[in-house]
């Protein structure tokens, strides 16, 4: 099994990633792969120029290594591969890259959809996004923290 | 005591103050001085949400603090 967490503070290029993931397939038969790009727009319908991805210097790492160890833990999969961005983050560009890798697509579906529940509240990440109106903290919503305690 | 910040709660009170708490104060407690003396971030601090950290570790409520350790208070996190 291989699992694989970075952060990125530069540039996050979601083909590599996935190309790292097709390159050595080994005996699997399905590779999943989510990619979160930074909205141009708040919820409130407002204009986003960038977000900041604050982050701690040892628990942000340490958490997205936990996420992606415990996916490849619970779920059928033979590659775990989660790669966020920090610092940041223009409007358009891709944020987080997460992907699996296993002999059938359901644990790999599984795995992906797991891994971004988990990341939306659980990786050490502060989030401020900011356009010519306003710029605010971004914090979980009810809804996802839901989807996280959906997988118990 | 050292104490740091991060996210909205550095920006409304700076990422590191010095804090003249007794030796043996519990997590609580140097958070309920913190909150009387900068009441602007009462509500994140006391978020059931809100982690604090000693050591790179995050602690609980009772966890009793060295007066010469470095804790941290994390708002609510989020990736993705």
């Amino acid at each position: 099994m291989s699992v694989i967490a970075r952060l990125e503070e530069q540039r996050l290029d979601p083909q590599r990633e996935l190309g790292e993931l097709l390159a050595q397939p080994g005996g699997d038969g399905a590779v999943v792969s989510f990619v979160g790009i930074a909205r141009p727009e708040s919820s409130a319908g407002e204009s986003v120029d960038d977000l900041l991805l604050e982050y701690h210097p040892v628990l942000t790492l340490k958490s997205l290594e936990e996420i992606a160890v415990e996916a490849a833990e619970r779920f059928d999969v033979s590659r775990v591969r989660v790669v966020h961005r920090c610092g940041r983050v223009a409007a358009g560009e891709p944020i987080v890259f997460a992907g699996a890798a296993s002999k059938h697509r359901r644990a790999a579906f599984e795995a992906a959809d797991y891994l971004m529940d988990r990341l939306k509240t659980d990786a050490v990440f502060w989030k401020r996004e900011s356009g010519a109106q306003r710029s605010a903290w971004i914090e979980p919503t009810e809804a996802d923290y839901s989807d996280r305690d959906r997988w118990g | 005591m050292r104490v740091l910040f991060y996210g909205r709660l550095a920006e409304s009170i700076g990422a590191e103050v010095e804090l003249d708490a007794l030796p043996g104060s519990s997590v609580a407690q140097v958070r309920e001085r913190l909150i009387a003396e900068y009441p602007e971030v009462e509500q994140s601090l006391r978020s059931r949400r809100s982690r604090a950290c000693v050591g790179d570790t995050i602690v609980q409520d009772d966890h009793l603090l060295d007066a010469a350790c470095t804790v941290e208070f994390l708002p609510p996190v989020s990736g993705g």
